[in-house]
């Protein structure tokens, strides 16, 4: 799979209709604190950052890339996927999300690879689709295999 | 010719659109020397492109370059947008491509 940093265990389908923005951010990037990729204050980096500077995290219709600045509790580049089966609002309803994607980066160059490969499969307007469908983590993961 | 990709920590989408564009120019076949970048709002300057790209939630932040050189991407993972603006501006400059 291109995007192999996305497995069963970083990949999470979850129904969606309880979760504000920041829980959404902050349960798409669990995976990442319990492997030990990123700590919490990564997350909360995340978070803040779209709160001082708006949803410019909502890189197309219905998908955030959530991410920060690296630092030091980013122990190595990471990807993980939170997909609501409803839309949960990014800051305002102008910004409705299905798919959140959590990145953590360590430097400027080294998850250059993981946005490319992110890249395309979100150009391609099927997968994204189908990602935007999918209900469970297996459909998620097929699709990224594509 | 230089083409920027902005965004807000200048780490991750501005580097997806500079991607995006470069496979959109081999893919229109264009043959000149066109540079394409990326880099945080906050930095840039109007000297720095003859072009930026950047999504809407930042049009405030660039509101320093001028308006004319800015191209709004409503989607950062739209083709055919980004194909269509792209393109506009190959045609205005009189680059040719496919």
């Amino acid at each position: 799979m291109a995007l192999d940093l996305l497995t069963k265990k970083t990949v999470q389908v979850q129904d969606g209709n309880d979760l504000d923005w920041q829980t959404a951010i902050k349960t798409a990037a669990q995976p990442l604190v319990d492997n030990g990729t990123v700590g919490d204050d990564y997350v909360q980096a995340m978070i803040d950052v779209v709160e001082k500077q708006g949803p410019y995290i909502n890189i197309g219709p219905e998908i955030a890339l959530a991410h920060s600045r690296p630092r030091a509790s980013v122990k190595r580049v990471g990807l993980s996927l939170l997909k609501t089966n409803s839309e949960v609002n990014l800051v305002t309803k102008d910004h409705p999300v299905k798919l959140w994607f959590v990145l953590a980066a360590t430097d400027s160059n080294s998850h250059l690879g993981v946005i490319q490969q992110l890249s395309q499969v979100l150009m391609d307007s099927d997968r994204t689709k189908k990602l935007l469908a999918a209900t469970s983590t297996d459909e998620i993961l097929d699709v990224l295999k594509g | 010719m230089k083409f920027e990709a902005l965004c807000q920590s200048g780490l991750g989408s501005s580097f997806m659109v500079q991607m995006n564009i470069q496979n959109l120019l081999n893919q229109e076949n264009v043959k000149e020397n066109i540079e394409v970048t990326h880099s945080d709002v906050g930095s840039a300057t109007a000297a720095d492109a003859d072009y930026f790209f950047l999504d809407p939630t930042l049009e405030t932040a660039a509101a320093g370059l001028p308006e004319d050189k800015v191209i709004i991407l409503k989607s950062l993972v739209d083709a055919n947008e980004l194909k269509e603006k792209v393109n506009a501006i190959l045609d205005k400059e009189g680059i040719a491509h496919d």
